[in-house]
Formats: C-alpha cells, structure tokens, sequence
C-alpha cells in the first residue's frame, strides 16, 4: 500500500525516507525502544558536551594520586596513571561515536553500490559480486576484523576500516534483494525508454528506493559495531593508549581488577548500556518494519 | 499452564548449573602446580631453547655435568661430574662422571657428553653461541670435546680462556645439558638429530622427565625413577600457562597454585601481608638502563652523556617504581659475580648536570625523544625519567609502543634515548655483562652486531674492547680482579652511553606449605628438593 | 528432467563454493602478506646475527614475487600443508587440531544452553506476546547479545571464583588432574567419563559451566527471536485455532503442532547460532585461560605467525560455509515445501 504512494514519481526528494517519522513515533510508544532512544540521545549529548561534562582531562595523569576509589572529587575514581575514570567514559563517548559514524559512512555508501549495481546488471556482473560478498560472509565479523587489524596493525582507524570491511556484505546482499524488486517497476523502465543512463536510474530511481530498508539495517548492525571495535580494543588491537577506549579501558583495568574494581566495572556498563540501546531501537525497528504490527497499531 | 509447558527445560538448565557443586581446592600433597607465562617458550629442545622460562623448566629435566649455585653465583657445584681438574696449561678440562641413568635408564656415558656437545655446536642453534663466544666451533668441535674413557670427558679449549669461565658456561642449562644420545638418535628424522622429537619428548637424567607440552597451555613433568639423586617428593610438576598476573593471584589465593612467577608488583604488594603466602625475591640477569644513541651527533660528547648520568632519580626509581622489578645498582656488572666493585654512588643532580651541559655546548638544555616498551615498569620509568630530565633541561618527549617498535628502532640505531632492560649475566661471571653491554668490536652499520648493546648505542671503546678481552682469557684470579677493576673504572671515566640504574630481580610468590623452594638467579631452579609440609 | 537439473543444481552449488574456497585463499594470503609484525625476527629472536636472520628470510621463501607465493601457498594448502608454526615449531594443522576439541567441548555445551534457553523464552514469548512476559523476556535475551562478553566473564569469575567459590577458575579442570585421563576424544567430559574418573568429570564440568553459560545466555538471544517469530507464525495459522476448537489443551497445542512445525528452521537456527559461537570463544578463551582455538589464534596474532593465523582464519571461514551448507541441505532434506 504505502510504496503505491510513493512510486508516484517524486523521486528527486528521496522519497524512501518520508516514513522515517512515522517510524520513530511508533518507536517512542515502546517503553523498550523509548529506553533505547533515550539512551542513545544521551549517549550523543554526552560526545557533544563532553569537555563541559568531564571534571578533569581524561588524559591527564597524577602519579600520586593512582587507583583512587571512587569519590573525593573523582566519582568513578582514578586508573592506574591517577586518570579520572569519569572524564575518560565521557571523552570515550565521542570514540564510540566516531567509529559507529564512521563504520555507518563507509559501509552504507559500499553497500549499496555493491548491491544496486549487482542488482540492476545481473547476470555475470550480478555473479561475481555476490560471490565476494560470499566470500566476506563466510566469516565471523568479530574475526576476520582481528585478522585484518593484526594485518594493518593495531590501531583506531585501522580497527575501523576492519570493521567496516566485514560490515558491508550484509548490506549489499539486501539492497541487491530490493533492487531486483524494483528493477521491474514501470517508472524504472519509462527511465530507460526516456534514455537516463544505468547510472543515473541507480542514482535516482533505485538508491532512493533501497535506503529506508538500508538505513534500518545500519542501525540493527551499530551494536554489533560497539562490540566489535569494544573486544578489539580489548585484546589490544583497537584504540591504543592513550585513547579512552572503552575496551581499551576495560583490557588494563583488568591488571588492577583485584583491588580496584572501578577500572573495569564502569567502562564494562557503559558498553553494555550502549549496545543495548541500539538493540533495544534495533529490535522496535524490526517491528515497526512489520507491516501487520503497524497497522496493527 | 504454558508457563508450566515451558518451565522444564529451563529448570533442567540451572540444575545443570548447581551439579557442578563448590569447587575442589588445595593441590595434592605430590603435585607441584606453577603458574608461569609460556608465550617465550618455542621449543623444548636444550639446544634451540630461548629466554627464561624455558630454562626453568629443562633445569629439572636435564642434568649438566656440573650446575650453578643458587646462592653464591661465582661457585659451580657438582652434578653429573663428581670432579673436574684444570690442566696445569690451562688450556684443558678434565670431568670425571658420577655412576648415573638416564630417565630411559641407558647408563649415562663419557660418549653422551660429548654427543651433547657436539651436537649442540652442529645444530647450531640458539644456544649454541654461549660456546661460540669462547672460540668453540662446529668444524673443531671433534676435537673438543673428547672422551678418553667411558667415565672421563675432556674438553680442550681452543683459544687462551679462562677455564672457570668455560666450566661456568657449562652448568648453563641449555649449552650444558647433557642428553641421551641413543634415545635421542633412535628418534631422529631426517638428519634433524632429534630437534623434532625433543620437542615433545625428553631425553634427560634430571629428577624430572617431560610428558607433555602444549603450546601456550601446559608442561607436564613426571618423577624420573631412574634419577641418580634423591627421589623427588613430588610425583608430577605442573606448569600452567596463565599469562594474567592477577589470575596467577587469584589462583595462588584459592591454592589451585603452589608457585606463581609471573605476578605484577601491584599483586606481590597485596599478597606480602596474606596469610599461607610467601614471596622471594632474587637478583637475576640484566639490568634497567638509560641508553643514548651516540649516532646522535649531541651523545657523542661525553660532557652530555654525563650530565645524563646526574639526571636520574636512583633512588626515587628504585623506591617508588621497582620494588619487586629491580634493585638499586649503578656498576654495569650484576651483583655477586667476580669482580664487582661497590657502587660509585651517582645521585640526582640537576644542578651538576646542567654545568656539565652548558659545558657541553647545550646551556639551554635540548630536546629529545624518550623510547619505552608500553608495559609495566617501563611506561612509570620513562613517565619518571621524563620528570626529572627536565629538571636538568633535558626535555624529553615519550615514545611508547611494542617491542617490535621500541627495541626493533634500538637494532636498527635509529634513536635517541631509550629506556629499557638487559645486558647478560646468565652465565655468572662479569664477562657475560661486559659482552652484552659494552663490548664492540666493529662499530660499523654494516657490521649489524645486534646482539651487542654496544654496537646498538654505536658505543666503540678500544681500550675497554681489549680490557675486556684480557679479562676473558686472564687465568690468574688476582689479575683478573684487577683487569675489572680498571674496566670500571674506565666505564666511570669516558661514560658508556648506556647508564644502569637498577639491576634486574625476579620474585615469586608461592604456598607457605613449600619447603626447599630455593629460586636460582640463572633461573635454574631445582624443584627435585620442594617438599609440601601439611 | 528433474534428476538432470538437480545435478546441475548441485554442480552449480559446488562450483559457488570452490569459487568461495578460492576467495578464502587468497584473503588468508593477503592477510597474512599484509601482517607487519617480522615474521623472521619472531624466529631468529632478539639477539640474532644478520646472517641467521637472512638465511630464515630466503628459507621462508619471502625473497620471492607475490603472485610466486600466492601459488606455492595454494600447493601447500591442497596438499594439506599448512606450514609450521614459528611458535610451536608443529605444523599449524597439528596444533589446531590439538585445541580445537577443548573449544568445541566448550561450543557445544554452550550451544546446549542457548538453545534450551532461547527455544523456550521464545516459545513463552510468542504464547504470551504483547503481555508483560514477552518485554521483559526481549530485554532479558537482548542483554544477553548486548553484553560485551569479556567483560562479563570478568566480572563472573571474581563472583563465583573469587569470591564465592562456586565454580573452578580458568583452564578446563582443576590443572593437577591434567594428563591423568587418557585422551580418547579430547573431550574431557566424554574421555573422564569412559575412564570412570567421576571426580576429574565434575572437575571439568566445574570449569564448563561458567564459560559455556555465559556463551550459550549470549547466543540465545537470536535463538530467542527467531523461535517467536516463527512460533508467531504458527499460532496465527488455521490449524491451531482447529486444533483448539477441538478440545486439544493450550500446552498440547503448542508443543505438539507448533513447535513439531517449526522444528526444522530452528535446527538450521541453531546451527548458524553455533558457527557464531567460534567469536565469542575468542574472547572468553582469553579471559577463561581456556587453551582453545580462540587463544591460540590471539596470541598467534600478537606474535605475528603467519601459518598459525591464516590457517586460523582459513578455518573459520571453512566451518562457517559447511555450516551454512548443513542448514540449507537440513532445510532441503526435512523442509516439505522445499522438496
């Protein structure tokens, strides 16, 4: 019902995201995915504000004043250089956030050449694309980003570009899935019969098309994202020190975790606070994406 | 009533979770399990072997002819030679072997010693270079090492060396190991002389015989029957690869380990006031030094080089970041080897330093970079030295990073300053130190003598180069002393570039049940003697 | 015609995963190509001469061209070379096939968890949708995918090691029982209890439960959705409102037809579920000290060797495509629309 209305021609206004709103109305309903968003808006706030929001440099140490429990000035204590634990979560926000938008820019855009060209062409051109997207599914993304930045070499940017790497083929298998819905469409063969270009039916009428189910898709895969670049961190091929990275936190917090339980336990929850929230909105978009639950409602 | 369908299987699960019950704790009065980190263990074969952990382990699995003292580090003591005696030249060796098995109960030979020997230099492998330092070689390696009878080895030196030092270097575990020639060679493949097999396998007359190892997990020792010695009140020794320091706390805590020996100072701090633990702390090899790279046109003025030698806190580093790592030591020679003068008692001097400086051209100080290893000490070490080279005017930038980086960036001469650990001393004698600090015989790049911190720092000193030679092959122990001496000396005048400031301890922290726990600082470590007192 | 083009399906699906296999290779070469830690320094060690360390440069065969490598590397792998290790000095297929039982014993377990875990939060969620039980169950299973696992087995093992006791501490037993069961399968559940040694058993169990429960809470969450959606599914069809009607109870209902229905999507779900489970090991393996596939290829990536990680990778790759083609062909096999 709902592409019926969209198909009429407006294509030059992407048209595909005109249901965005509804979607987050619906979102905002569910007391899960209301958390989630909330978290999230939090989770942004914090990366914005975060100089105003830190008490203390994240990056400046006080050797006389190391491992310190919380309080005294210092509410989620010192680490082991006498770093505020606080004003690291904090400025670490803007690290999470940084790869989340990073890993989304990069991957979006591949995806959706990859599958839209696939799509659109077929055949042979259809055939060797899917198989290299094959061949990248055919890993755990957790793993195939390892070996990619033990390649590279350990770093923010390099763990950024491996999860980007293995981060795509999800997305081109499924704008590849929607262009073959729409190649057939009449207002994709009156483009053609009107001379347009491949390039600029793609452009224009096909990536306006696959972005909704796109986008949504990007936004169930950031938890996996926070994860991922979290454990890379952790096993010390992520962000290096000095980066308040939270898995990077948690992976020398955990030489102190006897004594000093502060080290990985806060860095531990915010990690899980913000991967839940992007679950929980990911889980509410994978209903607000059902068709029988929207009308439902 | 759904809830009811569904409750089963779920209930099922958690049960599965409570049959597991309270954990068993306290290893077996027979058992001696140790806590350790495998990452540098890569083979188990005496002659390929590298690095510290690897000796500990072959230290109870293979004997030598003689072995280091655990306590006086100049003494050797006897094991599978009952005696030696120095040919009146002293250009000869003579051992006379004790009645002995090996843990496959093939009597031990003159033959296997010197099978072991040669073998060692053929192969050629990592070990192989603490006899080739003396002159030894594959080609005369027949020649060598000899057996005139089944009960005597001779050992023939083959340029003018001073014995002691040859007879020390073979109670190093590794270049000393004495193996079992048939069992090795009925196991060969491919010409390999049992490489592979070792590996797996062991072929020792040790109070230990080795079962298994697993890569990065596991050595599991048994008790060999066939031992010479006293038999073993342990049956099995369990070496477990548990990387984390604070796992090996925890673990020690709950006494699901008798020995930790890799705990982190933090760890040893918490554990010096529990109950039913102990923890021992013995010098070991090496040092911590501040190392210039004379490369750098400024560090080849020795003015500046001194100046750097009053920038250093002694004290407050070995006080506030060492405890547990290192020991305040200031001469390049480790602590109780022949030779060793007292300290020369440097301190911090910042105003010294800054004359020295403007004397060298730089009163208004400089800038430099600072490498150090992102680990534990070397991060707080070079924080600290950042802190107090500026009070001199030396404004240090830190450059952090793996050892790949940090040390790969020393080898290729490419550097400042550099903040790090090492020089010998594994072999107890002074010479060892002064090879791997000072000694350079060809201070060219393309001579590439990576091994020498010497070469490393382009730090070439003619005098020193021949003194130390002299005191390798100097047989008399009064001149011999005194050749050290004027080394140190020497060093205390022109400044080597590279500046130690602590000296290299090793603790271990273990049940307080433990009895005849004696830690060796060759890292040979002789377990056959620990006992549990329950 | 129908045989004929069923072969031509099945050649087809064979040629897709020579081509994928080929893929494999040559991104496992690439990466380990690509890998800048020096893989002749990581044998030859610290003190090494410029002689040694050339002589392992040629012996490697690093002086040659890339595309040279490419095929020599192709020639080991099909005739089952994959090197030797620089760490173990074993070639690589050795070691891995020495640790990868203890991950599998550890996968399995866990994915006994998951399932049981999900299978019946999602049976209960999709009865009891909208209902209070069907929200705090999605937010109960999506922590479980939220969490960032090394972190909560941290934090589990100060609890019920440290703290309480409850539970052994890292490896897979207590380490005195180490080599005292014969290893039949490796599996040291299986090979304790056919050498009737109860208290090693419950030992390893004691070790598992940890690790595996924690994986399995983590992997039930996609199990959890995937069985209440398609419990959803069945529920809404005909049949069941029949079988209602016909007097048959609510937990007959669901448990004899519905969830008999599903059966076979939930097999090819836990399936891929268990091919997931290999990444989560990797991280648990280091937290838990468990001497598993995951650790091995950790430390092996630290250490840059070479062999160990692209056969690692390779693997990976490998299991997951058999396991992806297990479903497809369990999907085929037992599915009746499909046939």
């Amino acid at each position: 019902m709902q592409t019926e209305t969209l198909k009429k021609g407006r294509s030059m206004t992407l048209p595909g995201l005109a249901p965005l709103g509804r979607i987050l109305r619906f979102l905002m309903r569910q007391p899960t995915s209301a958390f989630g968003l909330a978290v999230i808006a939090l989770l942004v706030i914090g990366a914005i504000f975060a100089p105003l929001l830190a008490t203390h440099n994240p990056y400046a140490q006080d050797l006389t004043n190391t491992l310190a429990p919380p309080g005294n000035g210092h509410w989620f204590g010192t680490d082991e250089l006498g770093r505020d634990i606080w004003s690291r979560l904090v400025h670490g926000t803007r690290i999470t956030l940084t790869i989340i938008a990073l890993v989304t820019v990069v991957v979006g855009p591949i995806g959706l050449a990859v599958g839209t060209i696939a799509g659109y062409y077929g055949g042979a051109v259809d055939t060797v694309m899917m198989r290299i997207t094959d061949i990248f599914l055919s890993f755990p993304s957790l793993i195939l980003s390892l070996a990619f930045v033990a390649a590279l070499g350990p770093s923010l940017s390099n763990a950024i570009i491996a999860i980007a790497l293995t981060s795509w083929p999800p997305i081109a298998r499924l704008a590849r899935a929607e262009t073959l819905t729409f190649r057939a469409e009449d207002y994709v063969s009156a483009a053609r019969l009107q001379g347009a270009s491949d390039f600029r039916i793609i452009m224009k009428s096909i990536v306006p098309m696959c972005l909704p189910s796109v986008l949504i898709r990007l936004t169930l895969n950031m938890a996996t994202v926070i994860l991922t670049a979290a454990g890379l961190g952790f096993l010390g091929l992520g962000a290096q020190p000095p980066l308040p990275e939270w898995g990077a936190m948690i992976a020398t917090g955990r030489r102190y975790m006897i004594d000093s339980w502060w080290l990985v336990t806060f860095p531990g929850i915010a990690i899980l606070c913000v991967s839940l929230a992007f679950n929980l909105v990911g889980d509410g978009l994978r209903d607000a994406l059902d068709p029988k639950q929207m009308n439902r409602r | 009533m759904i809830m009811h369908a569904c409750v089963r299987p779920l209930a099922a699960a958690s049960l599965l979770a409570l049959a597991a019950g309270p954990a068993l704790a306290k290893t077996p009065d027979d058992q001696l399990v140790i806590g350790f980190s495998m990452t540098n263990i890569l083979t188990l074969d005496p002659a390929a072997i590298t690095g510290k952990e690897t000796v500990q382990v072959l230290a109870n699995v293979y004997d030598g002819l003689v072995q280091l003292d655990p306590v006086n580090r100049s003494e050797v003591q006897p094991d599978l030679a009952e005696s030696w005696d120095v040919a009146e030249d002293g250009m000869s060796i003579t051992f006379h072997l004790r009645e002995a098995e090996f843990a496959s109960g093939n009597p031990v030979r003159a033959e296997d010693v010197v099978w072991s020997f040669r073998r060692l230099m053929e192969l050629n492998l990592a070990q192989a270079s603490f006899l080739k330092t003396y002159g030894f070689t594959a080609e005369a390696a027949e020649t060598a090492f000899t057996a005139p009878d089944d009960r005597t080895v001779v050992v023939t030196l083959p340029q003018k060396v001073n014995p002691q030092l040859i007879i020390s270097t073979l109670g190093i575990v590794g270049p000393g190991s004495i193996l079992d020639s048939k069992l090795v060679m009925e196991n060969e493949r491919d010409g390999d002389m049992g490489t592979a097999w070792l590996s797996q396998n062991s072929a020792g007359s040790a109070a230990f015989a080795l079962q298994q190892w697993k890569s990065n997990n596991l050595v599991l020792l048994t008790r060999n029957d066939n031992f010479w010695g006293e038999e073993p009140a342990m049956r099995r020794i369990i070496w477990r690869h548990v990387p984390e320091s604070q796992s090996q706390r925890l673990q020690l805590e709950r006494q699901d380990l008798d020995i930790a020996f890799q705990l982190a100072p933090a760890d040893l701090n918490a554990l010096q006031n529990k109950d039913g633990i102990e923890i021992q702390t013995t010098p070991s090899a090496g040092f911590y030094y501040l190392a210039m790279s004379m490369a750098d046109e400024r560090f080849q003025n020795p003015k500046v080089r001194e100046a750097m030698r009053y920038l250093i806190d002694y004290k407050g580093l070995n006080d506030a970041i060492l405890p547990f790592f290192g020991k305040m030591h200031q001469r390049p020679i480790s602590g109780g080897f022949f030779g060793l003068l007292d300290d020369p008692g440097y301190t911090f001097d910042p105003e010294r330093a800054k004359q020295l400086l403007a004397e060298g051209g730089f009163p208004n100080g400089m800038d430099v970079t600072l490498r150090a290893l992102s680990d534990d000490p070397f991060l707080n070490l070079a924080t600290a030295l950042q802190g107090s080279l500026a009070q001199g005017g030396v404004r240090a930038e830190v450059i952090t990073g793996s050892g790949d980086q940090i040390y790969g960036a020393m080898r290729e001469r490419n550097f400042e300053m550099i903040v790090g650990r090492g020089g010998g001393g594994q072999l107890p004698d002074p010479d060892s130190n002064m090879r791997a600090l000072i000694y350079n015989p060809d201070n060219s790049d393309e001579a590439r003598l990576t091994n020498f911190q010497g070469w490393r720092t382009s730090f070439m000193d003619e005098e020193l180069n021949n003194l130390i030679d002299a005191g390798a092959s100097e047989a008399d122990l009064e001149t011999r002393r005194q050749i050290y001496a004027d080394i140190q000396n020497r060093i205390d005048e022109v400044v080597p570039p590279l500046i130690p400031f602590s000296e290299v301890v090793t603790s271990a922290a273990y049940r307080a049940d433990l009895e005849g726990f004696v830690v060796n600082p060759s890292w040979s470590t002789d377990l056959s003697t620990v006992t549990k007192n329950r | 015609m129908l045989t004929r083009s069923r072969t031509r399906g099945l050649l087809r699906q064979a040629g897709t995963i020579a081509v994928t296999l080929l893929g494999l290779l040559v991104l496992t070469f690439a990466i380990g190509r690509l890998m800048p830690a020096d893989p002749v320094r990581a044998i030859v060690g610290e003190e090494a001469t410029q002689d040694t360390y050339m002589q392992v440069y040629q012996e490697l065969g690093l002086d040659r061209p890339l595309p040279m490598q490419f095929l020599m590397y192709l020639r080991d792998v099909l005739t089952g070379d994959f090197g030797t290790s620089i760490r173990t000095g074993q070639p690589v297929l050795n070691d891995i096939l020495t640790v990868m039982p203890a991950t599998l014993e550890l996968a399995t377990l866990a994915i006994l968890i998951g399932a049981t875990l999900g299978i019946t939060l999602g049976v209960i969620a999709a009865v009891k949708k909208d209902r209070w039980q069907d929200q705090v169950i999605r937010v109960f299973s999506l922590m479980g995918h939220s969490m960032p696992i090394f972190w909560t087995g941290m934090i589990a093992l100060l609890i019920f090691y440290a703290a309480l006791g409850w539970v052994g501490g890292g490896g897979r037993m207590e380490d005195y029982f180490i080599g005292l069961v014969p290893e039949v399968t490796n599996f040291i559940l299986i090979d304790a209890a056919l050498a009737g040694e109860w208290e090693v058993f419950w030992s390893a169990l004691n070790h598992l439960i940890l690790p595996a429960s924690l994986l399995g809470y983590s992997s039930s969450a996609y199990i959890t959705r995937m069985t209440r959606s398609f419990m959803l599914d069945q529920i809404n069809q005909e049949y069941i409102t029949t079988a209602r009607v016909k007097g048959l109870s609510v937990r007959q209902t669901i448990w004899r037809h519905a969830f008999l229905n599903i059966r076979v999507q939930l097999v090819t779900i836990v399936a891929l579920a268990y091919g997931a489970l290999l990444e989560g090991a990797v991280l648990i393996e280091t937290v838990f000290s468990w001497p598993g596939f995951g650790q091995y290829l950790t430390s092996n990536l630290m250490i840059g060797d070479m062999n160990a990680v692209m056969t690692c990778v390779l693997l990976v790759g490998v299991i997951f495509i058999a396991l992806n083609l297990l479903s497809d062909v369990l999907y085929r096999v037992f599915d009746p629309r499909t046939r």
